[in-house]
């Protein structure tokens, strides 16, 4: 199944040819957004926040055909 | 006192003039309550200096700043408070200093310090919101849990590069651990790798200051449970869901 990722800030450093930092994925059927970001090789020490369909949302969430997930780093500066 | 003068005229429904422009937006019972509102900025760096700014123009009408900090030449990119003149001076005196000389309503209190574990509920007491302009996730982690603790609203805000966030965290609300992972105490975020650019930081307090009006106003919505994240690379404001 396909879904939409969306990369936010230095995490579009991972896949610098994706226009704005937008592109669709092939995951197995029935992954959770930890294997989303196995497949895409993404260290998930790195994302602090995982949007689906624009709720907050963890490694273990469930993901279906279609699911736009955006993943967000850590923003602390003042 | 400046600000009772400002009150009076208000109670009898007269504008005083330096509020001219803000009742379209928030009426004169709107500036009355936020001439009433006890605001406390922990931080007076990029993002406190604009907060505070705005604040003082808008006519809040007690600010308490803390930081324990003092201006270095690479503030200069970024904090309003910094000028070639007062480098090595305390950003919190530089606050009030600045506060003063823009709006003599206010009543201000410099705090010279940094926030900590034994000094926050003594610093944080009789405030109606607690804003956070820090720099780093450690002591946001310990502010949002102690405002929690004291049960006061708590604005939160952060930037990095292109990018900022803000909500608003309402008494019994979850506190900053929906954002940031709890492991990343001690953390710095990507602001390490991005910087802090001049205009990011107006961008988010501009945006914490709304949140900070409407709370002492009652008008509209705070971001309460939300996310307002953006990253301007790309023109993306989005509004998130924080369950």
């Amino acid at each position: 199944m396909y879904i939409e990722v969306r990369l936010y800030a230095t995490l579009r450093r991972y896949y610098p040819s994706w226009i704005a930092g937008v592109s669709s994925v092939e995951v197995q059927p029935d992954s959770r957004v930890s294997d989303l970001l196995n497949t895409m090789k993404i260290d998930t020490a790195e994302v602090h926040i995982i949007m689906v369909n624009g709720i907050s949302s963890t490694l273990d969430s469930a993901l279906q055909e279609g699911d736009r997930v955006g993943l967000f780093p850590a923003v602390g500066g003042g | 006192m400046a600000r009772n003068n400002s009150l009076e005229k208000l109670e009898k429904g007269e504008i005083p003039e330096r509020y001219q422009r803000n009742i379209g937006t928030i009426g004169v019972v709107g500036q009355q309550k936020l001439l009433r509102g006890k605001v406390v900025i922990v931080g007076a760096g990029g993002l406190g200096g604009n907060i505070i700014e705005l604040l003082a123009r808008q006519g809040v009408g007690f600010i308490r700043v803390i930081d324990g900090d003092s201006f270095a030449v690479h503030n200069l990119n970024r904090q309003l408070l910094a000028t070639e003149q007062n480098i090595g001076v305390n950003k919190a005196i530089a606050a009030v200093e600045r506060i003063a000389a823009i709006n003599s309503d206010i009543i201000t209190e410099a705090i010279p310090q940094m926030l900590t574990k034994e000094n926050a509920k003594e610093l944080l007491a009789d405030v109606d919101v607690v804003v956070d302009a820090l720099d780093n996730i450690r002591d946001r982690l310990l502010l949002s849990q102690i405002t929690r603790e004291l049960g006061l609203p708590f604005v939160h805000g952060a930037i990095a590069g292109f990018t900022g966030q803000v909500t608003t965290l309402l008494p019994g609300d979850v506190g900053l651990e929906r954002i940031y992972k709890k492991d990343s105490s001690g953390e710095k975020g990507i602001e390490t790798q991005l910087g802090n650019p001049a205009t990011t930081p107006a961008l988010a307090a501009a945006i914490q200051c709304q949140e900070v009006v409407k709370l002492l106003t009652g008008i509209g919505e705070v971001l309460q449970n939300r996310l307002l994240y953006f990253d301007t690379e790309f023109n993306l404001f989005e509004v998130l869901t924080l369950k």
